[in-house]
C-alpha cells in the first residue's frame, strides 16, 4: 500500500542546511494501523508531510497504490490526494462558515458528487463516528473530542485507501483520546482502511499494530504488534 | 466542481465576511448607478428632445417643392404622347397621384402657399394671417383636430388655425400700438400690453370674415378685399405646444378652389396657384420616420424637391450619443476605482483565508477550483453591488426628477422632462458590475491558488 524508499530531507533556512530525515525505508501494508512515534524534531511530522506529498523529499521515493507521488505536479496530486488519502489534523481543520455535514461532504464537493449523494454518506459517517445529531451545527457549536469525530469523517469520506493522521489526540483530554482511539481502531477494523498516525504519545502507539520510532532524523525501530503485549 | 457549490461556498463567504462584502458593495454599486443614471439622463433628454421636436417639427412629413432647376421644355416623347401638359421639374396632380401611391405614405395633400394677408372681422378686428390652399378632408390626417366644427363643402368657408384666433385687435388700436412701440421699443409696459393682446383668445367658429391684401407692387398701392367667408371650422393647438408658441402660427385653410377665387380678388402674386393642377407644395405624410428616407428618395425620383427634418434629428441623435459614450466613460471610471477597492478587499480576504485555503488544498481542491471560487465570490460580490446600484440609481434618479421636475418643459408642452430608467440600462449597469467584480477578482483568485497548503497551515 505505502512504500517509502531511501527518504532524505533537508531544509534550507538561508544559505544554511539542516538534515531532518536520513534515508528512511519502511513499507505499510493494505488496512494495517502504524503509528509513527517520536519526539519533538524527530522529523515525524516531516515525514508525514512527505507521505500525504505536501512536500518534495530532498531524495527518495515514496509509492502510494504503486503510484510515485515524488513525481507528481501539484494539480495531479490533488486530484491523487482527492481520491486516494484521508487527513486527520491535531487542531481538526475544520471551516467554520460552514456545518457540520457540510464539513464532511468538503472532500467530496472537488470531486463533483452530487449533494444528494453526499449527504447520504455524510450522514452514515457521522452515525459511525458517534454524533448524528450534531450534523446542521457549525464547528463552533462543538466540543474538541467533537470536532476531532467530525474530521475523522471528513477524511473517509472519499473512501480512501489511506488516512494520515497527525497528533490525532493531541488536543485533546485522556478520556476523549481514548475514546477517538477506539474509534480509529474500530473502523481500521470494519473498513479496513490503512491508517499512518504520528505521535508522540506511547500509549496512543500501543494501540497500533506497528510502530516506527524516528530519532534525530533516523528510523530507529520498528516494533511489530504492541498490542500483544498489553 | 459544482456550480451550485462553487456559488454556496462563495455566498457562503459573502455572507460571512461581512466587512470586505460592505467594501466592495459599495464601490461597486456607485459605480453601476453611476453608469446608469448617466444613461438614463442621456437617453430620457435624448427622447424628450425628439418629442419635442416630433412636435414642432413633423418629422414624419416630406415637404415636395417643384424641382426649378429643371427645363421647362421636359415632359419626353411618352408625355407628349398622352397630351398632358408635364413639365418635368413640376408638380402637377399626376406627380400626386404617383407620390399618394406609394408604400408608407399615408397622407400626400398640396399646401398652396398664397402669402400674408389681414383677417377682418365684422366688428372690426384684424389679424394677419397666411392663406393656405389646401384640401379641408385632409387637415384631420397631419395630426390636426377640430377645437370646433370641422370642413364643409360649401362654397365660401374656411378653417383657422388655433393662432389664428389670438391676438385679434382693433384696427385703431392696432395701429396705435405700433406707431408707439415704433416710437418707445424698449418701453416694457407697452410690451406687455401687446404681448397681453396678442394672447388673447376670440370666438370665431361661424363668425364671418374679409380678407384684405397690399398690392406693393403697384405703383401706387393698392389695397383688395376679398368677399366674405364664414368660419366653419377652428384646429386645436398643437399638442406639446403653449398659448405662446403658436402665437405667431396664424393660418387660414381654405379649398383649393377658393385659393384660386382668392388669388384673384386679393391679387396675390403666387406662381403657379391658378393654374389647375400644378402646386407651389405638397405635404406627404409618412407611416414611420424611418421610412422617410426611402420615401424621399422615391419623390425625387419624379423630378421634384424634397426635404425633411430628418437631418435635425441625426444631428442630435450625433450630439447625444456623444453625451452618453462621455457618461459611459465617467461611469467606467468610477467602476474602475471601485473594482481597486475590490481588489484590495480580496486581497486582503485572501490573506486571511490562507489557512482555509491550504485545508481545502489538503483535501483535495486543485488550483483551478481555488481560482473559480475566489472569482465567483468576486463576481457575486459584483452582482450585489449592481443590484444595490440599480436601487441606489432609481433613489438618484427621483432626487434629480424631484429636483428639476416641471422647470424644463411643463403640462401644456405634452410633459416636461422625466428621468426614467430605461430597462435596457438595467442589465448594461449588472454586466458592468459583475465583469469588474470578476476582473478584479482575478489577481486575488491567482494569487490564493498558488497559495502552498502546508505553509498555509502551518503558519499559525
Amino acid at each position: 500500500m505505502l512504500r517509502v524508499e531511501k527518504i532524505s530531507h533537508t531544509f534550507k533556512s538561508g544559505g544554511e542546511l539542516t538534515p531532518v530525515l536520513h534515508d528512511i525505508n519502511f513499507q505499510v501494508k493494505q488496512g494495517e494501523m502504524v503509528a509513527l512515534l517520536g519526539s519533538s524534531g524527530s522529523g515525524k511530522s516531516t515525514m508525514l508531510n512527505l507521505m500525504a506529498g505536501l512536500m518534495k523529499p530532498t531524495e527518495g521515493h515514496i509509492y502510494i497504490a504503486d503510484q510515485d507521488i515524488v513525481k507528481m505536479s501539484e494539480n495531479k496530486l490533488a486530484v491523487f490526494r482527492r481520491k486516494n488519502i484521508g487527513f486527520i489534523f491535531q487542531a481538526y481543520e475544520l471551516i467554520a462558515s460552514l456545518t457540520v455535514r457540510e464539513n464532511v461532504e468538503l472532500p467530496l464537493v472537488f470531486q463533483s458528487v452530487s449533494a444528494s449523494a453526499r449527504k447520504k454518506q455524510s450522514l452514515a459517517l457521522l452515525e459511525a463516528v458517534g454524533i448524528p445529531d450534531k450534523a446542521e451545527q457549525f464547528p463552533s457549536q462543538l466540543s474538541g473530542g467533537q470536532q476531532q469525530r467530525v474530521s475523522i469523517a471528513r477524511s473517509l469520506i472519499t473512501e480512501p485507501s489511506i488516512i494520515f493522521a497527525d497528533e490525532p489526540t493531541g488536543n485533546l483530554d485522556t478520556k476523549t483520546e481514548d475514546e477517538i482511539i477506539n474509534i480509529l481502531v474500530d473502523l481500521n477494523k470494519n473498513m479496513k482502511t490503512t491508517f499512518i498516525i504520528v505521535t508522540h504519545e506511547h500509549e496512543v502507539a500501543q494501540h497500533m499494530q506497528r510502530i516506527f520510532t524516528l530519532r534525530d532524523g533516523y528510523m530507529v525501530t520498528e516494533k511489530e504488534d504492541p498490542r500483544s503485549e498489553n | 466542481m459544482r456550480i451550485s457549490d462553487i456559488s454556496k461556498l462563495a455566498w457562503g463567504q459573502i455572507k460571512r465576511r461581512k466587512v470586505v462584502t460592505g467594501l466592495c458593495m459599495v464601490g461597486i454599486s456607485i459605480g453601476c448607478a453611476a453608469i446608469i443614471v448617466a444613461l438614463s439622463i442621456g437617453d430620457s433628454a435624448q427622447s424628450y428632445s425628439e418629442r419635442e421636436m416630433n412636435s414642432r417639427l413633423k418629422m414624419d412629413e416630406i415637404t415636395v417643392t417643384p424641382n426649378s432647376g429643371v427645363s421647362v421644355r421636359g415632359g419626353g416623347a411618352k408625355a407628349s404622347k398622352t397630351g398632358e401638359n408635364i413639365n418635368t421639374g413640376k408638380l402637377t396632380r399626376q406627380k400626386l397621384e404617383i407620390i399618394k401611391g406609394l408604400k408608407h405614405v399615408t397622407a400626400a395633400a398640396p399646401f398652396q402657399e398664397l402669402g400674408y394677408a389681414q383677417m377682418l372681422t365684422i366688428d372690426n378686428k384684424v389679424n394677419d394671417i397666411q392663406i393656405v390652399g389646401t384640401d379641408l378632408d385632409l387637415l384631420t390626417q397631419y395630426g390636426n383636430t377640430f377645437k370646433q366644427g370641422g370642413p364643409s363643402d360649401q362654397p365660401g368657408t374656411i378653417i383657422l388655425s388655433y393662432g389664428a384666433t389670438l391676438g385679434l385687435m382693433d384696427l385703431e388700436m392696432q395701429k396705435t400700438l405700433f406707431e408707439q412701440l415704433n416710437s418707445d421699443p424698449y418701453n416694457t409696459k407697452l410690451m406687455e400690453q401687446f404681448n397681453s393682446l396678442n394672447g388673447l383668445s376670440a370666438a370665431m367658429y361661424q363668425q364671418q370674415i374679409e380678407l384684405q391684401a397690399e398690392d406693393f407692387n403697384s405703383e401706387t398701392s393698392r389695397t383688395y378685399r376679398s368677399s366674405t367667408f364664414r368660419v366653419v371650422g377652428v384646429l386645436n393647438k398643437p399638442k406639446g405646444t403653449s398659448d405662446e408658441m403658436i402665437q405667431s402660427d396664424k393660418k387660414v385653410y381654405v379649398s383649393l378652389e377658393t385659393a384660386v377665387r382668392l388669388t384673384e380678388e386679393l391679387h396675390l402674386n403666387v406662381g403657379t396657384v391658378g393654374e389647375e393642377g400644378i402646386f407651389n407644395t405638397v405635404t406627404v405624410k409618412v407611416d414611420k420616420t424611418e421610412n422617410l428616407t426611402k420615401v424621399e428618395g422615391l419623390v425625387k425620383r419624379l423630378t421634384l424637391n424634397a426635404s425633411t427634418n430628418l437631418f435635425q434629428k441625426k444631428e442630435l441623435e450625433k450630439t447625444f450619443a456623444m453625451l452618453k459614450r462621455v457618461a459611459l466613460g465617467i461611469g467606467v471610471f468610477i467602476l474602475i476605482i471601485a473594482s481597486i477597492s475590490i481588489i484590495v478587499a480580496m486581497t486582503m480576504s485572501t490573506h486571511q483565508r490562507r489557512r482555509q485555503i491550504g485545508i481545502m488544498k489538503v483535501l483535495g481542491a486543485n488550483m483551478g477550483q481555488i481560482r473559480n471560487m475566489f472569482i465567483t465570490e468576486s463576481a457575486l460580490l459584483g452582482l450585489l453591488g449592481g443590484m444595490v446600484g440599480i436601487g441606489f440609481s432609481y433613489l438618484i434618479v427621483s432626487g434629480i426628477n424631484k429636483l428639476v421636475g416641471g422647470s424644463i418643459g411643463g403640462a401644456e408642452m405634452g410633459g416636461s422632462l422625466v428621468i426614467l430608467i430605461p430597462l435596457s440600462t438595467i442589465p448594461v449597469g449588472i454586466i458592468f458590475a459583475i465583469l469588474t467584480g470578476v476582473l478584479s477578482g482575478i489577481y486575488p483568485a491567482i494569487s490564493a491558488s498558488r497559495i502552498n497548503a502546508l505553509t498555509a497551515i502551518k503558519r499559525d
